[in-house]
């Protein structure tokens, strides 16, 4: 006699549909993150720790009567040398800290023996990942304010911002550094040489982006390149945000090609994650490291 | 929603899985890459009933991890079908995952800087157990393997048999009708051991699972299984109940012998003798010996005849024991090699 | 010496058969200096800058600051070479097995930078050729003096290496310690900058720092800038820095060892 039950499973399910895991993936991620007393410590102290560097340099070239600083400013657009910086160099550690935290979560997952108890769940995948990527986004945000006070307490730099301005800037920063963060974890699973690829993406935007300089002093095809670059813009609308009050409005340019980039790389995390997963499940190397 | 429950939990049709691998081919002087062909699921049927308890065993590359992993919907089947609770496993992974609960890995499986509690109300959210009845069921699977007062503790304080337990209890937290433990007591002390596998048996008998078990030991599979398949080289070479299988071999004893020397023909000779069911040699070793197992009908019988051929046919018996019939034995007489070779 | 040269030997071949490593080693300087180099730019007027000049003697930004990656990389080598070893050793289980083999830790982690030294030789070179084509940087000075007065520094660099050695060896979770302590280090002696555009209160600090000192006298020596302090002072400061940090090092790594010894702590991670 076939037994009728009320669900396969004994327990019933909730609702269907995927905030209660995706929302378990976030308190998980943060929970793991406050337990690692060193790297609450590295959040507090990186941001303004490794503009130092870029700082100290900026005062050496300007001279002890700032002889340099007129050149600069002609270039900038701004004599807030340290503000210039900072916001760019904040930015840069933004997408650095991502690549390294959400473009090797699932690397990291597998080594650990973890990836596959998730993969085995009927949540899909992809939501996991994103999960994974909303919870650094969490962090990041976070970090971003600490940043702005601490350069702003320890080190007397000061804004003249456009808090609408910034917090678009931000709103659509976050769908391209994830996305691309994203099709980063999925290639790093499939290749596993996760420090090769951080280095030379990371050196990439590094070299490109203006984190510490006006484009202006780029060569032509430098330039050209650079005008290509997400981050590119995202440091020069938050610096034009924040330095310069530039408003939504003003800098409309800029985010409708991070409104684009956002979309583009959301897709292709999404494309390349979904190609990863299917290859994974045909040679059947989830569990490997 | 209303579903009826399947006869059959597990169900494989002609299941097959081909790899293709880069090797390195000398050729001369030098070396290129080739593709190469492995396939290490050969067209398995197999039919594991609704409540069965089920060992399936076999040696290292036999074709037993990928068996499990497409059963699992980690790796997709090149050809055949395999479904689980009447759910196929390439088409309808989703709810293949709802009702199968997994341990692989053991100890890794779990977040070691999560505590016991948090790790099983992260797993049942990824379940979708409802929180009101997630709780209580958490607190009951942590009571029923000693887990309570330790519940709140990171799970990286954990000794081995206490995150293997939270494993165990890790891929119940939502209920499933079938379970598939893969090697659930590697590394575990004998006690530690013991209480998974009176575990394992209170979930088949008490709450009527299904239940998959992969392991090395012969003992545990002998003890737990309704049925036993026995994989290599990608097929299932026996599958059936334990105590059928040892019979298959004989009345029940096994003389093993540890000899130097003797003819090359002297296996043929004693399968002459009377009251010998079967004769399995064994590699021979650097130092020479070989192992002779003799798995007998009539041992009184038999005995004194094999001490006599061995030593006409100038062999030196070093050792002699004489047991009962094991798995074991089943495997090597179908294999020719132990189960951890 | 016999037994220093197999753990060198060993360490070289396993760099070697990495080769991506090397490579990124040569190329990944030039990426953080790329921001650098163009900050530069916008400070500069006529090829030249001439703030730089001011605190400096010398308007050449990129060649004081390449002469200092490429001594900051035989710190990196050294000093924390060592600690990052043993980490790495921790984390994969195998330093018990290191420890236990007839040859004192000292001479192990002397083993261990020995190759982590030549090859940082063989990058620095490299590196150094691949700046001066980007940065069209001119060293004038001289090249014999330089190295010779690297030599106290990069020794005395070894007794550093062997304290961070042995508080990796009782700490276990190093890899703050190195990161921050590392780039902390960086800041303070001037890699990147004279130090005298560090705040007062900073600066003190920096000028307690022998390594200061040891960016100072060779950037002196090979680019003719204003030293801190009159050279042949410099050559005593180092010389002392030496003796002084290979004695209370060892002294230092010997004490931890011991300690972990009796709690037994060696294999754990």
């Amino acid at each position: 006699m076939a037994l009728t039950v009320p669900h396969p499973c004994g327990v019933v399910p909730s609702r269907p549909g995927y905030a209660g895991p995706f929302a378990a993936v976030v308190r998980r991620e943060l929970r793991i993150f406050l337990r690692y007393p060193s790297w609450v410590v590295g959040m507090i102290i990186w941001p303004v720790l490794f503009p130092l560097i870029y700082l100290f340099g900026s005062r050496a070239l300007a001279g002890p009567e700032g002889q340099g600083l007129s050149a600069f400013a002609r270039l900038a657009g701004t004599t807030n040398v340290q503000g210039f910086i900072v916001i760019g160099t904040t930015a840069w550690m933004w997408l650095n800290m991502t690549l390294w935290a959400v473009g090797t979560s699932l690397r990291t997952d597998q080594v650990r023996g973890v990836l596959e108890s998730n993969w085995l769940t009927p949540v899909p995948r992809f939501v996991l990942l994103l999960g994974t990527a909303a919870s650094h986004a969490v962090l990041a945000l976070a970090v971003l304010v600490l940043s702005l006070v601490e350069f702003r307490v320890l080190l007397g730099i000061h804004f003249s911002p456009s808090v609408s301005g910034a917090a678009a800037v931000i709103a659509l920063t976050i769908p391209w550094v994830y996305g691309l963060a994203m099709a980063f974890a999925a290639v790093v699973l499939r290749f596993k040489e996760a420090n090769a690829m951080v280095y030379f993406v990371r050196g990439v935007f590094m070299v490109f982006a203006g984190i510490t300089f006006p484009l202006s002093v780029l060569p032509d095809w430098m330039a050209r390149i650079a005008a290509y670059m997400p981050l590119t813009h995202t440091i020069e609308a938050f610096r034009a945000a924040l330095l310069q009050g530039a408003g939504p409005a003003a800098l409309r340019v800029h985010l409708a090609f991070l409104f684009w980039s956002g979309l583009l790389l959301l897709a292709l995390g999404y494309y390349v994650f979904r190609t990863v997963d299917r290859l994974m499940r045909r040679a059947g190397t989830v569990g490997h490291h | 929603m209303n579903r009826s429950v399947p006869d059959n939990a597990v169900e494989l049709e002609r299941l097959s899985k081909r790899f293709s691998i880069r090797t390195m081919r000398e050729n001369g002087a030098r070396r290129r890459a080739v593709q190469k062909e492995i396939l290490a699921v050969d067209g398995i049927d197999l039919v594991i009933r609704r409540g069965e308890l089920f060992g399936l065993l076999g040696p290292n590359g036999a074709g037993k991890t990928t068996t499990i992993r497409m059963l699992c919907t980690l790796l997709i089947p090149t050809s055949g079908r395999a479904r689980v609770w009447g759910f196929d496993v390439a088409e309808q992974a989703d709810e293949v995952r709802r009702r199968l609960g997994v341990v692989l890995a053991g100890e890794r499986s779990i977040y070691w800087k999560l505590t016991a509690r948090e790790n099983l109300e992260y797993f049942a959210a990824l379940y979708q157990v409802p929180r009101d009845l997630a709780r209580p069921r958490i607190a009951d699977l942590l009571e029923r393997v000693g887990l309570t007062a330790r519940a709140d503790d990171l799970v990286e304080r954990y000794s081995t048999g206490m995150r293997q337990r939270l494993a165990l209890i890790k891929a119940m937290v939502h209920d499933p009708p079938v379970l598939l433990l893969d090697e659930p007591t590697t590394g575990l002390d004998p006690q530690a051991a013991r209480n998974i596998r009176d575990l394992i048996r209170h979930l088949h008998h008490s709450e009527g699972k299904t239940i998959i078990l992969t392991t090395h030991y012969m003992e545990e599979a002998d003890q737990l299984s309704e049925r036993i398949g026995i994989i290599d080289q990608g097929r299932i070479i026996a599958l059936d109940s334990p105590q059928a299988l040892k019979r298959s071999l004989g009345q029940g004893s096994v003389l093993r012998f540890e000899l130097v020397g003797g003819k090359d023909d002297l296996e043929g000779s004693l399968r002459t003798i009377p009251g010998v069911h079967t004769v399995t040699v064994e590699r021979p070793a650097d130092d020479g010996t070989r192992e002779l197992i003799l798995h007998l009908n009539d041992p009184g019988a038999a005995l004194p005849r094999a001490l006599d051929a061995i030593s006409r046919g100038g062999g030196q018996v070093r050792h002699l024991q004489m047991e009962e019939t094991s798995l074991e034995d089943v495997f090597i007489a179908l294999t020719g090699r132990r189960l951890r070779d | 010496m016999r037994t220093i040269l197999a753990v060198a030997r060993k360490d070289v071949l396993l760099m070697v058969r990495y080769p991506m490593n090397l490579i990124s080693r040569i190329f990944e300087p030039i990426g953080w200096l790329m921001p650098v180099y163009f900050l530069g730019r916008a400070f500069s007027q006529g090829g030249s800058a001439p703030g730089f000049a001011a605190w400096t003697g010398t308007g050449d930004y990129m060649a004081f600051i390449v002469v200092g990656w490429i001594l900051s990389a035989y710190v990196s080598a050294v000093m924390w070479g060592m600690g990052f070893s043993l980490k790495t050793e921790m984390d994969q289980g195998v330093l018990e097995s290191s420890w236990v083999a007839p040859i004192t830790p000292a001479r192990l982690l002397v083993g261990r930078t020995l190759a982590s030294v030549a090859v940082t030789t063989l990058t620095s070179i490299a590196f150094a050729a691949l700046a001066t084509l980007l940065f069209d940087i001119s060293v004038r000075g001289q090249l014999v003096p330089a190295m010779l007065f690297s030599l106290p520094v990069v020794v005395g660099l070894y007794g550093l290496g062997f304290m961070l050695a042995g508080l990796v060896l009782r700490l276990r979770d190093a890899n703050t310690l190195i990161d921050v302590g590392n780039f902390v280090l960086g800041l303070l002696s001037g890699r990147d900058y004279p130090v005298l555009v560090l705040p007062r209160a900073v600066m003190v600090l920096s000028l307690i720092l022998p390594l200061t000192y040891g960016y100072d006298g060779i950037r002196a020596l090979l680019l003719g800038t204003r030293p801190l302090l009159p050279l042949p002072l410099q050559v005593l400061l180092a010389t002392v820095f030496m003796v002084v940090m290979i004695l209370a090092g060892l002294w230092t790594l010997q004490r931890l060892d011991y300690r972990t010894r009796v709690e037994g702590s060696l294999g754990h991670h």
